[in-house]
């Protein structure tokens, strides 16, 4: 085999290697998981390579300092969630070594806040964004901002936890997919005239 | 002599030698020495280029649509189909050796890269993946650079050569934001991916130069991407960063220095985009230190430098190419160059809290003396720039005389007469050039 076909079959392999690692990883995650919902924000970016997307920020993002975590309070942490009585998530615990078990999620501590009550750190969710159709995007981020608005109940995220890996599968609306609520109240409203 | 003269040249010499003008073994020896690069049916790689683009671009798009109604599955093959279309392509075009035309190989590669590009967006879309953009675009250009080597494509090493330059632009402004050391370190992975580019420029067989275009986005991106590491090269967390005025004043003089062969060398300025883009960005520094506030910046951050291994390593690259030009008789890049030089010489005469004017003046005083080098060097018959010297002079003037507590009448008048100097000169310069044969540009 000349050089550069060999060259060309590496870097091809490569170029399938990268996707299809995203693939298996997530895929076993989303088929396997355990599903469990966490309450959020989802404001709605753009990403220059791919598309539109809600940002979705876990409201549980500054939490307790964990017992030894340094000053710099950057380091991976294990949190376990357990589920409330109105099905949504939330942090019972936070461990800088690993934690095994079905609702272990590993996050990152990224930073330290010292307060007169207790120091906390910020963690940063393995998932942050959730992609919508671009038709979809504007009217389900006017969708989240009414009810943010009103002071109604946010939107939650609906993610499968698997191995401390956490896939990002849905954005709910009271229970319903934010996808299904924002295409029935564009077939409700009338179009403009 | 520029590669369209190379062109010309090669264009004649098949009927000077019909004519007898040439003898065979002088025409050989001219092609040799005014060696045309290959036009490649450039028109075809053009249109070939553009077709590519526009399919990769429409494919990405449509993919990010974000086809929510059909199964993840669906998605996928969509993602990964035109993916094996493309690499299917372009292995049948490797196979077909030199027999392959240009444009089909540019266009291959750039579909095929486009395709690369668009499985990854859209995997990422379908699972909801984290992450920026950017960290994305440097797996697109580690895993697509590989198609610019073996289908030798401008098209791709050029969109490489602008996504690395991305890339650590972003890095390096992440690193200013956050102050922390979980962005990736550019100063050893700016190198590397700029090393990634070899393999098509000069090639394994050193023979390969990039076109002026190519060569034009090569420099800028190398620039972009050393000041970007200037940048965050300081970078401590709670520590001020202020090591990035001379740092970058270190990265335009390595990219202006930067070593040419005997060829080279002597091509015209418009033909060495490195030695524009880093003497611009060097002379631009130099103006701006003619300020008592940036010249007192400029000293500080030499103190601020000094001790990165980043620095000495950019010194170390900084003597090595002065020598290599030095040898080759460069003296105008030398000259400018020269202008990084200074605050490493002022920063020992200059207390913590002394005013930025000596500084400033020294500037003003280096910068005249480098634009009368430039002036004398072409009248001496070397390498110069003699409009650039005096442009650089009529900038300082006017520079000061705006500054100057003058009163307006004063100050058109000197407009005036500087700009009618500044013609004449430029006049003058025309005709000592048109009266000199072989005259060697800058």
């Amino acid at each position: 085999m000349r050089p550069t076909l060999a060259v060309f079959a590496v870097a091809a392999v490569a170029q399938w290697f990268l996707p299809l690692a995203g693939v298996w990883q997530h895929e076993r995650v989303v088929s396997r998981g355990v599903p469990m919902r966490i309450r959020c924000l989802a404001p709605d970016p753009y990403d220059p390579l791919r598309g539109r997307y809600l940002a979705v920020r876990p409201e549980e993002f500054r939490l307790p300092r964990p017992e030894g975590m340094s000053d710099s309070g950057r380091a991976p942490v294990w949190a376990t969630l357990v589920a409330g009585e109105d099905g949504v998530a939330r942090i019972e615990s936070l461990s800088l070594e690993p934690v095994s078990g079905p609702t272990v999620i590993r996050l990152e501590a990224t930073g330290l806040y010292r307060d007169e009550g207790g120091d906390t750190v910020f963690v940063a969710w393995p998932f942050d964004r959730f992609y919508l159709n671009e038709r979809l995007a504007p009217d389900a981020d006017k969708l989240v901002a009414e009810r943010f608005r009103e002071g109604q109940e946010r939107p939650v995220a609906e993610i499968r936890v698997l191995d401390g890996r956490a896939v990002l599968t849905d954005v709910l609306v009271d229970g319903v997919s934010i996808r299904d609520v924002v295409r029935r109240r564009a077939a409700e409203t009338p179009p403009p005239r | 002599m520029s590669l369209l003269h190379h062109r010309w040249l090669a264009e004649q010499l098949p009927a000077w030698e019909r004519e007898g003008i040439v003898t065979a073994d002088g025409a050989r020896r001219l092609r040799e020495q005014y060696a045309a690069e290959p036009r490649g049916g450039l028109a075809q790689v053009i249109v070939g280029a553009v077709g590519a683009l526009l399919i990769g671009t429409g494919l990405i798009a449509v993919l990010a649509y974000n086809w929510d109604d059909f199964p993840r599955w669906v998605r996928l093959a969509l993602a990964l189909g035109p993916l094996a279309a493309t690499q299917a392509v372009s292995w049948w075009v490797l196979r077909k050796g030199e027999a392959a035309r240009p444009w089909q190989r540019e266009a291959a590669a750039l579909v095929q890269t486009l395709a690369v590009g668009a499985a990854m967006a859209l995997v990422s879309q379908i699972y909801n993946l984290p992450g920026k953009w950017t960290d994305l675009v440097f797996w697109w250009c580690v895993v697509s650079v590989p198609l610019a080597w073996v289908l030798r494509s401008n098209a791709v090493a050029i969109a490489y050569l602008i996504g690395i330059a991305v890339w650590t632009v972003a890095q390096s402004q992440q690193a200013n934001w956050s102050r922390a050391g979980d962005v990736a370190d550019v100063r050893i992975w700016f190198p590397l991916l700029l090393a990634g580019i070899l393999p098509r420029w000069p090639g394994a067989e050193l023979r390969d130069r990039p076109a002026p275009g190519s060569r034009f986005v090569l420099a800028a991106s190398t620039l972009a991407g050393l000041l970007a590491v200037a940048a965050c090269a300081g970078v401590r967390a709670e520590q001020p960063n202020d090591a990035f005025f001379w740092l970058a004043m270190l990265s335009a003089a390595v990219l202006l220095l930067f070593p040419l062969d005997r060829h080279g060398a002597t091509e015209p300025l418009a033909s060495k985009p490195e030695v524009v883009l880093g003497g611009l960005a060097l002379v631009i520094m130099a103006l701006i230190a003619t300020y008592e506030d940036p010249a007192r910046a400029l000293v500080k951050s030499v103190g601020f430098a000094l001790p990165l291994a980043w620095c000495w390593l950019l010194l170390a690259v900084v003597v090595g190419f002065a020598t290599v030009a030095f040898r080759q008789g460069r003296f105008a890049v030398l000259a400018v160059a020269g202008l990084a030089v200074v605050p490493l010489v002022a920063a020992p005469l200059s207390a913590d809290d002394i005013s930025g004017w000596p500084v400033a003046i020294a500037y003003t005083l280096v910068l005249f003396a480098t634009a009368i080098v430039l002036i004398t060097l072409e009248f001496l018959g070397r390498q110069g720039a003699a409009r650039i010297g005096a442009a650089l002079i009529t900038i300082l003037v006017i520079l000061r005389m705006a500054d100057a507590d003058l009163s307006l009448l004063t100050k058109g008048i000197a407009f005036i007469v500087i700009g009618s100097g500044f013609l004449a000169f430029n006049a003058f310069v025309s005709r000592h050039r048109a009266a000199t044969p072989g005259e060697s540009p800058a």
